[in-house]
């Protein structure tokens, strides 16, 4: 892409001046790309240092940690140790985080998706009573910061008894108006109305219409839906910190800011620095791996709505 | 799950008015079904029982009208964390947004290499939870785990090694470990807003002879400072909301139980055992949050309309930070 504008821009430059003018403004435009990247590399290093301290500290024990160069590897690297401790500690809770964060995350993504772009195709594609209010509803919860919510949803779970449970974490995060506002956009656009009427000319009722025509046709929209649904429910910490009280049922996020949380208390024991450390590291390994596969469809998700705004 | 927008709900698009499939409303309800439920019981449910709960006494949950509002109005402690996250909002917004602005600019000139990595590299820590940031910088800003840090007092600057995370810095450490978060996510929806300006009109600015910095500047900016303005928007929110980061340095450095407005009301609630003030200082800290985006985009709308511009708005996700 740098390479294809760079020549595309200089074509347009060099079309007229002479030859001598040409080199000159060559060697200016290469100056000033040197300098440029140089910059983009700074910012690059604010970006990536704290990670490559990640990886770093985490082949570190607690002493090494302590009395070895920040950024530099130790000679001797704990990885082996650190993951057999990363996984007995407290007696392997770890090992239920991780899989507690990929569920709460795949099931929330997955229903969240399903339930949003329903939701959103009717208003795209139907004309109903409570139409209106549905909008309504949607646009105006946009404006309230769901914080606001975690306090009553405890209470209101505690009396229902959903509290501390997989459904008492899941459930409210289906409600995802975002998800129905973007797939309203997103229908209205990508599924038009004469593909519907052919196939119900055809005999074929709603639903099956809905799954076999809209949905190859809403796919693109359904992908960034649920991973901007995943990532959000693989980074929350609020809600499940205030609903979830069993150890075992913690998501990533919850249990490690648990650990955390004993470094500082006196007679809590051995501290948990590489735990916590490399802990760290394995719950943003899968995305560090995936991101740059899933940037292009999480970035249109974010940028729709402004787009829709220019 | 948190989605924001700007103010004027009004002049959204309500996109894709249904034609003649008019007639099939009851499938059309049946299909919003799932969403309507869903939201009576964990979205409409919860915000009606906070606002009837914030009106009952803590003691004996008798109806006590607006004894609990009267109480978050005259706590000071309440009102300083507000003030804090506005002072935090200030500093830190401006900085991260003329970052990502630089930098998305800076990315769409043809003055850099690499340009698809480094918006890959700016974008990820989106990524990241906001935990397990706070983690990463909550011990690289600890001097007794940085080395870096003791380097001004080994060179006889400092009396001690630094601590960023000390008393009188740990707003700015916490401003630092934001704008890395939430830079290259400005950054993204700005640059993909700059893709969408026509190349003709740049093209036409380079055969007048503008440089590209003039081109940034005089066409390129002016064609997104709706974006721009938006993405201030839910920064503004975001900062109000501020919950993991304060949370987690408090665990990792005690720099306060009472760091943010939703720290305060998670231990109100949950430390105390004082629900219905906590509710009314939810609800009181989302009626701040509505006014300051009003506010905001009651300035930017002004100017605009000096500027003799149609006004628009922009919607997108602002995610829970």
């Amino acid at each position: 892409m740098s390479a294809a504008s760079t020549v595309d821009s200089a074509g347009a430059a060099g079309a007229r001046p002479a030859p001598a003018r040409r080199v000159h403004a060559k060697a200016a435009r290469r100056a000033k790309t040197t300098v440029g990247t140089g910059v983009a590399l700074i910012a690059a290093a604010y970006v990536v240092a704290p990670i490559y301290w990640l990886v770093v500290a985490s082949s570190k024990s607690t002493g090494q940690l302590f009395n070895t160069s920040t950024f530099l590897p130790p000679s001797h690297l704990s990885w082996g140790e650190n993951f057999r401790l990363l996984f007995t500690t407290d007696g392997g809770y770890f090992g239920y985080w991780i899989a507690n964060s990929a569920g709460y995350a795949l099931v929330t993504a997955t229903l969240a998706t399903a339930v949003s772009t329903l939701c959103g195709y009717a208003l795209a594609k139907y004309r109903f009573r409570g139409r209106r209010l549905i909008f309504g509803l949607v646009v105006g919860s946009l404006l309230v910061p769901t914080t606001a919510l975690v306090v009553p949803l405890f209470l209101l779970e505690h009396d229902t008894g959903l509290i501390n449970s997989y459904q008492g974490v899941i459930l409210p995060l289906l409600v995802y108006p975002f998800g129905v506002y973007f797939m309203w956009l997103f229908a209205a656009d990508a599924v038009p109305d004469s593909l519907l009427d052919a196939a119900r000319v055809d005999g074929a009722r709603e639903l099956p219409t809905f799954w076999k025509v809209a949905r190859p046709a809403l796919m693109p929209g359904m992908v960034t839906l649920f991973l901007l649904s995943f990532i959000g429910t693989w980074n929350n910490y609020f809600l499940p910190l205030v609903l979830l009280g069993d150890t075992t049922r913690f998501p990533l996020t919850v249990g490690l800011s648990a650990w955390a949380s004993d470094l500082n208390l006196a007679g809590a024991g051995q501290p948990l620095y590489p735990e916590v450390i490399l802990g760290s590291l394995v719950s943003v390994l899968p995305m560090l791996v995936l991101f740059p596969f899933l940037q292009k469809y999480i970035a249109r998700g974010l940028t729709f709505g402004a787009i829709v705004g220019e | 799950m948190t989605a924001t927008l700007d103010r004027a709900a009004s002049g959204l698009r309500a996109p894709g008015r249904p034609g003649r499939t008019a007639s099939r409303g009851g499938a059309g309800l049946a299909m919003s079904a799932p969403f309507l439920v869903l939201y009576l019981c964990f979205f409409l449910a919860p915000f009606a029982y906070s606002i009837v709960l914030s009106l009952r006494s803590p003691q004996t949950s008798a109806f006590v009208g607006l004894f609990n509002y009267h109480s978050v109005v005259s706590n000071g402690q309440f009102w300083s964390a507000v003030v804090r996250m506005a002072y935090f909002g200030v500093i830190q917004v401006t900085v991260m947004i003329v970052l990502a602005v630089v930098l998305a600019l800076f990315l769409d000139s043809p003055y850099c290499w690499g340009k698809k990595f480094f918006a890959l590299a700016y974008f990820f820590p989106y990524a990241v939870p906001g935990v397990i940031a706070a983690v990463m910088w909550g011990f690289l800003l600890q001097p007794d785990l940085d080395n870096a840090l003791k380097v001004p007092h080994l060179l006889g600057l400092a009396a001690g090694p630094l601590n960023p995370l000390g008393y009188r810095f740990a707003l700015y450490a916490m401003m630092l470990i934001v704008t890395w978060e939430w830079t290259g996510y400005n950054m993204t929806i700005l640059l993909t807003s700059l893709t969408s300006v026509s190349r003709e009109v740049l093209e036409s600015g380079r055969m007048d002879g503008a440089s590209e910095l003039k081109i940034a500047w005089r066409i390129k900016l002016p064609l997104i400072r709706r974006t721009v303005a938006f993405i201030a928007i839910i920064s503004i929110i975001g900062t109000l909301q501020l919950f993991n980061e304060p949370m987690i340095l408090n665990d990792i450095a005690s720099i306060g139980s009472s760091y943010s407005p939703n720290q305060i009301i998670y231990n109100t609630a949950f430390s105390f055992g004082n629900e219905q003030l906590a509710a009314a200082q939810s609800i009181i800290l989302a009626a701040i949050t509505v006014l300051a985006t009003s506010a905001f985009y009651g300035i930017v709308r002004q100017r605009r309309r000096r500027g003799g511009q149609p006004v628009r708005t922009a919607v997108t996700r602002g995610a829970a930070r």
